[in-house]
């Protein structure tokens, strides 16, 4: 095991159940907030884990990962406005 | 080992601090936007010291470019999806018109 992916497994092991965890419970926007911080955390696990494995080619997951989620993210703020 | 490999591990080893203790540190927060508030480091500090520590390793090659255009999408789209998220708050709490900004 590499140092790469000790911090893949700390990502994943510590702050993505964090995140799961607040993406699951309260108000709708607190929900929002779980599933930003989500995305920032499980791209930065994906690029350590190209890194970890020595593998460049899966680079370009994270980099459509960070495009899907911030679309995603927007579309829930969309959707979650009070309707006037 | 060099230098340069303890330097890269270092940063990618600080980033990753960095975004873990945020995370745990919004465990904490009781509001939407005190939490929005911890997240701010990871997209700010975080990537972006990941991202060397990761480009240092790798040197100046194609796969640093992809590293740093996508660590450079989260610092980018961070902000944006954070003052998204705020003014949905304010909205739901009634301290902003609903129509604002548009």
């Amino acid at each position: 095991m590499n140092a790469w992916l000790v911090g893949v497994l700390a990502l994943v092991g510590i702050g993505l159940p964090v995140a799961t965890w607040i993406a699951s419970r309260g108000d709708p926007v607190e929900r929002l907030v779980g599933l930003e911080l989500a995305g920032v955390v499980a791209t930065l696990a994906l690029l350590g884990f190209a890194q970890a494995v020595a593998q460049p080619s899966y680079l370009i997951v994270p980099t459509i990962a960070v495009v899907l989620s911030f679309a995603g993210t927007l579309v829930f703020a969309r959707l979650l406005a009070p309707r006037s | 080992m060099s230098a340069l490999h303890v330097a890269a591990v270092a940063c990618f080893g600080v980033g990753v601090g960095v975004v873990v203790l945020t995370a745990l540190a919004s465990l904490r927060a009781r509001r939407a936007a005190d939490r929005l508030h911890y997240l701010t480091p990871a997209t700010a500090l975080g990537a972006p010291l990941v991202g060397l520590g990761l480009v240092l390793e790798n040197g100046w090659s194609l796969t640093s470019a992809q590293i740093a255009v996508t660590c450079g999408l989260i610092m980018i789209t961070g902000p944006v999806l954070t003052s998204a998220a705020l003014r949905l708050a304010a909205q739901r709490e009634g301290t902003v018109p609903q129509e604002s900004p548009e």
